[in-house]
């Protein structure tokens, strides 16, 4: 049998559908059967998601108490009842639901970073109730740079035939201009051909990149971004000997990468990246975050305030989540393997 | 019988692309026959050697003026603009003969519309280079047409399997398409939309607004175009007794678009509603390296006179095989033909 990681589910604000989600995924046998289960979160709001959708209880819950430990069993809840006044009822971002949410995911990392986790996934929190417990993060991803010190990371999303990453993430649409250089489509770039090589068996992988302005300006015609930025940031990956072309016309080259053309694509804003994602792979994308030294997976939904409660959340991207965070887990494991076996004295 | 259907004058395109053969090729269909009586707007020569290069078995016909017309199932009558001949155009290589042609083309096929002397007009694609090199002060077939016809408020309806997309700004590099999002531009693409349907024949159309920033700025987090503009134009259109709502997050606005949850999408800027459109209508073939289908279609908004499209470039590297589809020509013929039925009947 292949190795059984240890999976960290962070429950995400206790209003949205996180739990639910959690609960949905995990209710499948086979998903419990490949990987151990440390979910960060509350067990009153996990048993109500459990209750609706007639599922027994089926994890060990244990108080949280400051200290994180390893465990024997399939599934364990770690419980914060500190927070549990909320009560699912609230359906919309809060001051409280945004500290619980705070400390389910810097538990779930410190356990990273400890060792006691393979992984970690995230289910949704409210960016609104970060900034009402005052944190200014502006998502999962910059918090878990800041906190395993990772200064080159980049947001990818995979589902179905598409491999996307975003050069900018959530950045108003008339801001991209202070954020958009070189350096800022070079480092996508790279860590997407790493990550294609070394999570998903691409060995001499495909990339292309999108243009920033329609017809990918057209040799100037509309915007300057391709010649000024674009182009010379593939220009320096190439030279490292990473294949990657472009800049391409962005209303074309998600549905090349569909339909085999390239393996995946680096995407210059939010929803360049995003439309094609959700269109090609709704309720079955991963988020995932390159470059950072611990895996972290996440379903590319949001907290759906308005579903809250009525059991009709699909689980299909939080499962799509966790499987893929445990292949991860399982490669990183072998490749530590083959290397201690390589260095090991004759 | 026949006399009944709507007169169509279909453009040429530029000489070199791939639009006087998938012209060609779409006017041996009996289909189009069966809805309209069609008539091209160029040269002779280059519509014969079209013809030719397609198979196709219709007599290329010379005739002075739209009264002149068989419409004879077997032949293809062209009214000249400017006659270049075959020997001054290289397949597949931007010119300023060709430029110049392609201009005239569509020119004189405004013409013949504003005297009425047809319904509607159907345009291949031409190169924007060519018509800069041909001194056309015009960068495509938007701005020709609202030049000619006089028309202020114009847009361009982009449509594909369903898929219906208006946008309040197209080529322009993305900056300045921020800068376009003003509530009286998002409403008065609104109302163009409302209006497009309507000429579809869609009594009450159901329009959905997608947001500019990330998340349609979630609150505001990212950006304060939807509250300053897009909410208001939504509002002002609504309060005129068009069903229209949103802004939504425009990620996955287009998935819910393609779930059938309205008539018509309005969007923000060229990829936005591009990308959508084409993963839908666009396939490609990465073993022969060429487009194995190319579905969708522009139709103009706001001229007096009806104008589609199909969706595609020149195709210079597809230009002379035979290859290129007309399967977008003909969706764009038959949207001609019923807005031209619709606009009699009224």
């Amino acid at each position: 049998m292949s190795y059984r990681p240890t999976i960290a589910i962070t429950m995400g604000d206790p209003a949205g559908i996180g739990p639910e989600v959690i609960v949905k995924a995990l209710a499948d046998p086979i998903l419990r059967h490949r990987a151990r289960y440390i979910i960060y979160g509350m067990n009153e709001l996990l048993a109500y998601a459990a209750d609706l959708a007639e599922f027994d209880v089926f994890w060990w819950r244990d108080q949280s108490n400051g200290r994180l430990r390893s465990y024997p069993h399939d599934v364990v809840v770690v419980d914060y009842d500190q927070y549990s006044v909320l009560g699912s009822a609230i359906r919309a971002p809060s001051r409280i639901g945004g500290q619980a949410s705070m400390r389910f995911c810097l538990d779930a990392i410190e356990a990273a970073n400890l060792n006691i986790v393979d992984a970690v996934v995230t289910a949704p929190i409210a960016k609104e109730s970060w900034k009402l417990a005052g944190y200014g993060y502006p998502g999962h991803t910059e918090l878990f740079a800041d906190r395993t010190n990772s200064r080159r990371f980049a947001m990818m999303f995979a589902g179905g035939p598409l491999k996307v990453v975003l050069a900018t993430v959530h950045v108003p649409l008339n801001s991209l201009w202070g954020r958009l250089n070189i350096g800022a489509v070079f480092t996508p770039i790279e860590l997407l051909h790493r990550a294609l090589v070394d999570w998903f068996d691409i060995p001499a992988p495909h990339i292309a990149v999108a243009g920033l302005n329609p017809h990918a300006s057209e040799n100037g015609q509309f915007g300057d971004e391709e010649e000024r930025i674009i182009t010379p940031a593939i220009m320096m990956a190439r030279e490292q000997g990473i294949n990657v072309t472009g800049p391409y016309p962005p209303d074309t080259v998600f549905l090349q990468a569909r339909d085999g053309r390239f393996d995946a694509v680096v995407a210059m804003y939010h929803d360049q990246g995003l439309i094609p994602v959700k269109l090609l792979a709704f309720d079955q994308a991963v988020n995932l975050t390159i470059g950072l030294p611990i895996i972290r997976t996440s379903p590319d939904h949001g907290t759906a305030f308005d579903l809250v409660g009525r059991n009709k959340a699909n689980p299909g991207s939080m499962r799509a989540a966790i499987d893929m965070a445990i292949n991860l887990a399982i490669k990183r494991r072998l490749r530590q393997n083959a290397s201690a076996g390589a260095s090991r004295p004759r | 019988m026949s006399e009944n259907l709507p007169i169509i004058g279909i453009s040429m395109g530029d000489p070199a692309g791939v639009g006087p053969e998938i012209i060609a090729k779409a006017l041996g269909r009996p289909r189009v026959r069966e809805i309209c009586r069609p008539v091209v707007v160029g040269s002779a020569d280059v519509m014969r050697a079209a013809g030719m290069i397609v198979g196709a078995r219709l007599a290329v016909r010379e005739i002075p003026s739209v009264d002149q017309a068989t419409f004879a199932h077997d032949a293809m009558e062209v009214i000249p603009a400017d006659p270049i001949p075959m020997a001054q155009v290289q397949i597949g290589k931007v010119s300023a003969a060709a430029g110049r042609a392609a201009f005239e083309a569509v020119r004189k096929v405004i013409e013949l519309a504003m005297r009425r002397q047809i319904d509607a007009t159907v345009t291949v694609p031409i190169h924007k280079e060519a018509l800069a090199l041909a001194g056309c002060p015009y960068p495509g077939h938007t701005e020709i047409f609202g030049e000619l016809t006089g028309a202020r408020d114009v847009a361009m309806m982009l449509a594909a399997n369903g898929l219906r997309v208006v946008h309040v700004s197209t080529h322009v590099s993305l900056r300045e398409a921020c800068d376009r999002v003003t509530a009286d531009r998002v409403y008065k693409t609104i109302e163009l939309a409302h209006d497009a349907c309507r000429e579809l024949g869609i009594q009450q159309p159901k329009i959905g607004v997608a947001g500019l920033n990330p998340h349609a700025s979630d609150g505001g987090l990212f950006g304060d175009e939807e509250r300053v503009h897009i909410i208001p134009a939504v509002e002002r259109a609504r309060q005129q007794g068009m069903n229209v709502s949103g802004p939504f997050p425009p990620d996955t606005f287009f998935a819910m678009a393609i779930g059938g949850a309205w008539d018509v999408c309005v969007a923000m800027y060229h990829d936005q509603g591009h990308i959508p459109v084409k993963i839908k209508g666009f396939r490609f073939d990465a073993t022969k390296g060429a487009w194995s289908s190319i579905n969708g279609i522009n139709v103009s908004l706001g001229l007096p006179i009806i104008r589609t499209s199909v969706d595609h470039g020149t195709a210079f590297d597809q230009a002379g095989h035979g290859t290129a589809s007309d399967e977008s020509l003909v969706e764009a013929i038959d949207y001609a033909a019923r807005m031209a039925r619709h606009r009699r009947n009224r």
